[in-house]
């Protein structure tokens, strides 16, 4: 997110790929109930909300910047990517309510007891489906960006550690 | 401060969204099928006697919802990971890979 509207940081950059990675790794975990158990499933889940919540939170400027100049001229990727954000958020929305409705083991923990609809646990598995095929898009428009960054701030730095020639203890 | 405020946003923006789907799948009426409450489970499998009854319920089945609810499986995981990775692999592949070649060959010199 970082073409057409902000101007990232090297820390702020870093920080981003790492939540990044954190969320793709917790989705992958959530997306498999049968494979984490539903205790799993059902927490992680709901801590993904802060997880997402400080992924926006770091595209902010992005996110402001293109809602002001939706309407303007810009690039029509960016378009694309701004309306393909909103269905993630959208959907992200979807998958969290229908899996609060249906909750088995985080909400009755904490007292909440909800009635239970055939509709929600159909919801949550459609928009969980769904949430699969937008994410795989959204990977994909910013493949450049995650090889680039990923290159930038964990191949190179692990490569010139066991690069020959660079003495690790040498006096700075 | 300024960040709060954008925290208040999103998690008002998520509340709101929420709470327009909670209201479109009750105004649905299929949200309101519950079988909570006391509400009498429906009964999906065939009734003993029925034509199509399974006497015996496989052993897989079991260690499926055992897992599900249980403390997990972690082969199910390592496939359903490995799943969900190909998905994703498979749209960077076809629409990034795509753009990456198209942006080789732009960059390319033209012969002439």
């Amino acid at each position: 997110m970082t073409n057409d509207g902000s101007k990232n940081t090297g820390n702020q950059t870093r920080s981003k790929l790492w939540v990044d990675i954190l969320v793709f790794v917790a989705f992958l975990i959530t997306m498999d109930p049968r494979g984490s158990g539903l205790a799993i499933h059902e927490w992680l889940s709901l801590s993904m909300l802060a997880a997402v919540t400080v992924h926006v939170l770091l595209n902010w400027d992005w996110v402001t910047e293109i809602t002001r100049r939706f309407l303007a001229k810009i690039g029509s990727l960016t378009r694309v990517n701004y309306i393909l954000n909103w269905l993630l958020f959208i959907d992200g929305t979807l998958i969290m309510i229908s899996g609060i409705m249906i909750s088995e083991i985080a909400l009755p923990y904490l007292g909440i007891q909800l009635p239970r609809g055939f509709a929600w646990r159909r919801l949550h598995d459609m928009s969980a489906n769904l949430m699969l095929l937008l994410l795989g898009v959204h990977t994909a428009l910013h493949w450049n960006w995650i090889v680039n960054t990923f290159n930038r701030y964990i191949f190179q730095p692990v490569g010139r550690l066991f690069a020959p020639g660079v003495k690790k203890d040498a006096p700075q | 401060m300024k960040t709060l405020g954008r925290i208040f946003i999103i998690l008002f923006a998520f509340v709101l969204l929420s709470g327009l789907m909670v209201i479109a799948v009750n105004a649905s009426g299929v949200g309101t099928q519950a079988f909570g409450d006391g509400a009498p489970r429906p009964e999906f499998r065939p009734q003993a006697g029925e034509q199509g009854e399974l006497q015996f319920r496989p052993e897989g089945e079991r260690q499926e919802r055992g897992g599900e609810r249980g403390g997990g499986n972690g082969a199910f995981m390592l496939f359903g990971m490995i799943k969900n990775i190909v998905v994703i692999g498979f749209f960077v592949v076809v629409i990034a890979w795509p753009r990456s070649l198209a942006k080789k060959a732009k960059r390319a010199p033209v012969a002439s």
